[in-house]
């Protein structure tokens, strides 16, 4: 048996990790280094559960480190890179609203912000320090991701975004309380229906290839006059 | 319970999917509609109410009347669907290869949203009410037009991410009942039951994120912006199911503030639902004001009713949520009408824009007569069901302030004046006789001259010049007419007659609800 002192001090550097793969798929321009990060982050998610089986070895624990690791590591990045091989693009040059900096800086806000607000809502809450820090961790993942849901133009890294959106929610809901494993199942599944739904509609709107091009050009008659 | 439905369900799409005609796949379509119609209709008249059957399924009085709206919207739909995405087909627009998928994605629709409604348990109605988002979007992409993929994409992210913000409310929800109970739950009859024990700073932390996820569902400024586009981009039988999907997320909001209305944290609850539905109604009206696209004109006063919607729920007394209920179904009703017609005049001039429209008198009588009275409808004219339900929600209103209400009604003005502007100013644009007679002649005497062969040309060419004229009547199919009529005729008699069994309907409701 490992000592659960020293697993919980590796839980919290794997925070730190996971705040920086957040930060890193805001400000990265490059599309396969942005899916590269969320595998990472899927992977210090997957880690992170792993290690609180350890420590409190439940079954559920590890199953969902399992399924984290088979769906978010393996299924889907496997699948966006497809698609980013597809839609034959590298980078996502541009930002809607906030360019990179601006939105790291934002992003220490939120995650003051969530620490703010869960500090007033969990006072009454039994909650030990590190279950709360990790809720703290998974709120601000959730915003960030929806940070990068806002700032980018791109159907890819805004499917990344809502992808590290939704990590932050698994986390949130990994410390703060254990859900039953069959709506985690079920999350997933869902998760995994929209990821097809979005990658397969990016190709279309991503998309540098000449067919696409010439049936947008066919479909004139709708979007010409349509438009405002 | 929830498991047989969906295996028997899965069956029936999976049998659908092998008809190659239209007619077979349509006909599948609206029965899908139908049976649920009459299911539900059943299960309301037998079942002894609420029931709980199997470890998730239950049934009460909210979720089957909510259920017969989503029911009889998508059976009206579904008719109206066969000439509509003819008419798509012979023009281009629609691939016939996606007409499968479009059928698919229409049955898949009512199948989640009815277990979305159906369930007690938050999560699988979380759940479902993602997939029905993930449905819509695909009916909204159907065309694949660049527009039409940007409209679905837009659709699908921010609902979709405004849902996690309500998983992490169902979260907090969840944390909460297992601080009291012992055991986490989130069964709605459950949570319901236990609500007054809750603390009630970490009830309204839930509702407040919960209400961020069902309040982009249902189209809630600020998280409205996805509904313009896709009400204006997508086919009008895909607008009107992300019409009826909105429903859904109010059904959530009313289930998650019966639960809050037992605490003390009611009133900031409250604060939170009338802030949203005036900030709603506010930024609908405006927007509507210059609108010259129709369906953009439509989809704005969705949001403005939705805002209306959430005052009467935050209102809180059993009067207003009487008419909130009410309100529901004649929304649907109306608005229905009302993209019905839009969508025969978009097939008509090819364009949602006022300029584009001229003569509609004469090409399209029918569709601009439903316009017209939905319009009248819409914005709450006495013969009309909306006006009592507009009145006794802005009566209620006036308990909290009479500042509010006067502001609310203002903005209801300038919404009614919005639809009379469009519609002047779209429907009074004819080509006088008289000018067309004068530039026949010219036209005739121009080509004439050039041949010589004065009598032979005249016939032919003023045949010629008239089609060129006129962009060519649009025929109507009676698979579109009759749904549109239907509709209108249906909200116009409920003006008339409020049935007895409505009510009992509606009270049973509000007492399940514990409003009494």
């Amino acid at each position: 048996m490992i000592d659960p002192l020293f697993l919980e001090g590796i839980i919290k550097v794997l925070f730190v990790f996971v705040l920086i793969s957040a930060g890193l798929i805001i400000s990265t321009r490059n599309l396969s280094s942005a899916l590269t990060t969320y595998t990472i982050q899927s992977f210090l998610l997957a880690a992170v559960s792993f290690l609180l089986y350890l420590i409190d070895g439940k079954g559920q624990l590890l199953l969902l480190a399992c399924l984290t690791l088979a769906s978010k590591v393996i299924l889907i990045p496997y699948f966006v890179s497809r698609i980013e091989e597809k839609i034959k693009i590298g980078r996502d040059l541009h930002f809607a609203y906030l360019e990179p900096t601006p939105s790291l800086l934002l992003s220490i806000g939120l995650i003051l912000l969530s620490y703010t607000f869960l500090s007033r809502v969990f006072e009454g809450l039994p909650l030990s320090k590190l279950f709360f820090f990790g809720a703290v961790i998974g709120l601000s993942l959730t915003l960030m991701g929806m940070l990068v849901m806002f700032s980018r133009k791109k159907v890819v890294t805004k499917a990344l975004g809502y992808l590290s959106m939704e990590n932050g929610v698994l986390m949130f809901g990994l410390f703060v309380t254990e859900l039953p494993f069959i709506i985690e199942v079920l999350i997933i599944l869902d998760l995994i229906i929209l990821v097809l739904l979005t990658t397969i509609l990016a190709v279309g709107m991503d998309s540098s290839i000449e067919e696409y091009r010439q049936k947008f050009r066919e479909l004139q008659i709708w979007t010409g006059v349509e438009s405002r | 319970m929830i498991r047989y439905y969906l295996l028997v369900m899965g069956i029936f799409l999976a049998l659908g999917l092998i008809p190659r005609s239209h007619r077979l796949m349509n006909a599948l379509a609206a029965g899908n509609g139908l049976l649920h119609l009459v299911m539900s209709c059943i299960a309301l008249l037998m079942l002894d109410l609420p029931v709980k059957l199997g470890a998730s399924l239950y049934l009460d009085h909210l979720n089957l009347y909510v259920e017969l709206i989503t029911a009889l919207g998508f059976s009206a739909a579904a008719f109206y669907a066969r000439g509509y995405t003819d008419s798509l087909m012979e023009t281009g627009e629609l691939d016939p290869k996606n007409l499968k998928t479009f059928y698919l994605a229409f049955n898949l629709l009512l199948v989640t949203s009815t277990v979305a409604l159906f369930s007690d348990n938050l999560a699988l109605f979380w759940i479902f009410a993602e997939l029905t988002t993930v449905c819509a979007a695909m009916l909204v992409a159907i065309l694949s037009a660049r527009e039409n993929i940007d409209a679905a994409l837009k659709y699908v992210f921010i609902v979709s991410g405004a849902m996690l913000f309500a998983f992490l409310g169902l979260v907090f929800l969840f944390t909460l009942s297992e601080q009291t109970l012992g055991e986490g739950t989130l069964n709605w009859t459950v949570l319901a039951v236990h609500a007054s024990e809750f603390s009630p700073a970490l009830l309204l932390a839930s509702f407040t994120f919960t209400f961020i996820g069902f309040g982009a569902k249902a189209g809630v400024a600020p998280f409205h912006t996805w509904l313009p586009d896709a009400y204006a981009r997508a086919p009008s039988v895909s607008a009107i199911l992300s019409g009826l999907m909105q429903n859904l997320g109010i059904y959530g909001i009313i289930r998650m503030y019966a639960l809050l209305r037992e605490s003390s944290a009611a009133p900031q609850a409250s604060s939170i639902l009338i802030a949203a539905g005036v900030f709603s109604i506010a930024l609908a009206s405006f927007s509507m004001l210059q609108q010259r696209n129709l369906k953009r004109l439509i989809a704005f006063s969705s949001v403005e009713h939705m805002g209306l919607l959430l005052i009467g729920i935050g209102v809180g007394t059993p009067l207003a949520l009487f008419w909130v209920l009410y309100y529901m179904l004649i929304h649907v009703l109306v608005k229905e009408t009302l993209l019905f017609s839009a969508g025969i005049l978009h097939r008509q001039y090819r364009s949602n824009m006022r300029e584009n429209m001229k003569d509609v008198f004469k090409l399209q009588p029918r569709a601009a007569w439903c316009l017209i009275l939905g319009s009248i409808a819409i914005v709450g004219m006495p013969p009309f069901p909306l006006f009592p339900a507009k009145f006794f929600i802005l009566l209620e209103s006036a308990a909290i302030s009479p500042y509010l209400t006067l502001a609310v009604l203002f903005m209801l003005i300038l919404a009614a004046a919005s639809f009379a502007n469009f519609l002047l100013k779209a429907f009074s644009k004819v080509t006088a006789e008289e000018e067309n007679e004068k530039e026949e002649h010219r036209h005739i005497t121009g080509t004439s001259a050039g041949t010589g062969g004065a009598v032979k040309e005249n016939s032919t060419g003023k045949a010629a010049y008239e089609k060129s004229r006129l962009p060519g009547q649009y025929l109507v199919k009676n698979g579109m007419r009759v749904p549109t009529i239907f509709m209108l005729a249906l909200a116009l008699a409920l003006g008339f007659y409020f049935p007895d069994s409505l009510k009992d309907l509606l009270d049973a409701i509000i007492l399940e609800l514990g409003y009494v």
